[in-house]
């Protein structure tokens, strides 16, 4: 059966449910992932994003909704849609007693298009490992052997459920590189982290989850903008009063303030030019815009309903 | 843009693998993984023969005489204590190591995953059998089967049932080591019931005919139909009679190979419980 060319989006999630028992683990989520994207799921632990990839993976149908996968149904149509997903698991395990180049060609002697194998230990820098157990890899080495496979078949679309977690700087930086070589090449990539910096560094597109369901989702810099810019800095205790200034909400006081705005220019000009004029000196002036993890911090572990959807899934 | 039709880059392949050969891949890294584990090497070589060789020494006279005997008893019990035990001990070993989870990932059917990783059991029971009618034909205790067909049927339908009773079994077993008792069950009652320590024709009747419906003791029956010319009872029979004794443990094992198939992907399970 092939998969021909039309204009569906890699990754289509429809109101996906999921639930174990009683509990509702993913209550009705949506969102889509075209070719050449990434699309980072966040949440905290718990949130639902590995029970939702595991719809996408094929692992489990969902309760509820439905999901494609290059247009087709991951379990029905499994045979179709394998040969062209990727998968790394949050956890998965391999035969300790293999060597790394056996497990490799073990698992491309299973795949429809395999890369040669040397070129995929090369890739994540294995290639002086080849002969070494698995038993003995670090869990570092252990992670870069895990994407090798998941990346081994060529896949149009790559599922990674926490890929860099237990990985040091250098090697999640390569790992990034690797990940951004594929979407280069076209292929749809849907990835959980729970370091927002990698978020920020490869998705194009962010969702966060909380209790089943997506709370927040754009750019960063979309989600970022959800929470209000800070301005912080000292003053004279003998020093004229701050003048008005609209737009903007007062934390603390006192020597030193602390205001919050979502206007950050305007007030800060306004700020500034106070200053300027009564030759106030703002000691310490630091002027922020909100970062993702400051809106993530914000949602994420909240039980209030705050859902502020930024641009759903556009 | 869904290019899945898309020329791949630097194709190794021009096929994709059938998947006799993609089930063959794994089976291959199975056996590897056994050749390389010493202790389930010595277990499913050497123990399942000395099981084996002791039967004799239980001093059964059913007239079967040694050679089928011991071919007898070389089907049930590698049946039992290898197959089903081994199968049992390594699919939770890889469904407790999150192999299994991860093999589910790839383009292997959720089948192929399975018989790939049974792959290496399946070939030593075969073996052993194999090597056990060498050995009475070395020790001059071989005779000719009265019917070959129906001990065929035993132990190709044996492996399917021990792999679908062992699939079934992992749904209540933990760890690789509880393994040792959640199979005790199948282990102990189908082998003392099998008519291989025995001959059910020594129990009370009622007895029988339940120890009949056992899954082990239509596999022993056929097997000793075919190999010793003796039906359940101890009554001597030719090719004719061994057939015309054969439908009632044939549909005693169809039975069981239906109900296994039924039961075992319904209760299997590919992760751990958290």
């Amino acid at each position: 059966m092939r998969i021909v060319e039309d204009p569906v989006p890699a990754v289509e999630v429809v109101d996906l449910e999921r639930r174990y028992g009683t509990f509702a683990a993913v209550r009705g989520i949506s969102f889509e992932v075209a070719p050449g994207e990434v699309f980072a799921l966040l949440g905290v632990n718990g949130a639902g994003k590995t029970s939702a990839l595991e719809v996408l993976e094929g692992l489990a149908r969902p309760a509820a909704g439905t999901v494609r996968v290059l247009g087709r149904d991951p379990v029905a149509d499994r045979a179709a849609v394998r040969p062209f997903l990727g998968v790394l698991l949050q956890a998965s395990g391999l035969p300790g007693d293999l060597t790394v180049a056996e497990t490799v060609r073990t698992w491309a002697g299973t795949l429809s298009t395999p890369q040669p194998v040397d070129e995929a230990l090369a890739q994540v820098g294995l290639t002086d490992r080849a002969d070494v157990r698995v038993r003995s890899l670090s869990g570092g080495e252990r992670r870069r052997l895990d994407l090798t496979l998941a990346l081994l078949g060529r896949p149009r679309v790559i599922v990674l459920d926490e890929p860099t977690t237990g990985l040091d700087p250098e090697s999640r930086r390569a790992v990034w590189e690797l990940v951004r070589r594929r979407v280069g090449e076209g292929a749809a990539v849907l990835l959980t982290t729970h370091h927002l910096e990698e978020a920020e560094e490869l998705a194009d597109r962010i969702a966060v989850m909380r209790a089943g369901r997506i709370v927040l989702s754009g750019t960063a810099g979309e989600i970022a903008a959800t929470q209000p810019a800070t301005i912080r800095f000292e003053l004279a205790p003998d020093g004229p009063a701050l003048p008005a200034l609209p737009g903007a909400q007062l934390v603390s006081t006192g020597p030193r303030v602390e205001l919050h705005t979502r206007a950050l220019q305007p007030v800060l000009t306004r700020l500034l030019t106070w200053a300027d004029a009564e030759g106030v000196v703002l000691t310490g002036l630091q002027a922020r815009s909100a970062t993702l993890e400051q809106a993530f911090l914000a949602v994420a572990d909240g039980t209030d309903d705050v859902p502020r959807l930024v641009s759903p899934a556009a | 843009m869904t290019a899945i039709d898309q020329p791949t880059p630097t194709p190794t392949r021009t096929a994709p693998p059938s998947r006799v050969r993609r089930t063959l891949t794994l089976a291959g890294a199975e056996t590897r993984l056994l050749v390389r584990n010493r202790t389930a090497l010595v277990n499913s070589v050497l123990l399942p023969l000395l099981l084996v060789a002791a039967v004799p020494g239980l001093g059964m006279d059913g007239g079967d005489g040694v050679g089928p005997q011991l071919l007898v008893a070389a089907v049930g019990v590698t049946l039992v204590f290898l197959t089903y035990y081994n199968l049992v001990t390594t699919f939770v070993a890889r469904r407790e190591d999150l192999v299994l989870q991860r093999m589910r990932t790839g383009e292997l059917t959720e089948v192929e995953v399975l018989l790939g990783t049974a792959a290496p059991t399946l070939v030593v029971t075969v073996g052993q059998v194999v090597l056990v009618a060498a050995g009475t034909v070395v020790i001059g205790e071989w005779v000719a089967p009265v019917d070959v067909v129906l001990p065929l049927l035993a132990l190709v339908g044996g492996v399917a049932l021990m792999l679908l009773l062992a699939a079934a079994s992992t749904s209540f077993t933990r760890t690789p080591e509880s393994a040792q008792i959640t199979t005790l069950p199948v282990v102990m009652a189908t082998t003392a019931l099998s008519g291989l320590l025995f001959p059910l024709s020594d129990l009370p009747e009622q007895l029988a005919s339940v120890a009949r419906v056992l899954p082990l003791t239509p596999v022993v029956e056929l097997a000793r139909l075919g190999l010793a010319g003796r039906a359940w009872d101890g009554t001597e029979v030719d090719a004719g009679g061994a057939w015309a004794a054969a439908p009632l443990p044939l549909a005693v094992l169809g039975a069981w190979l239906l109900a296994g198939a039924v039961v075992a992907p319904r209760v299997f399970r590919w992760a751990p419980r958290r």
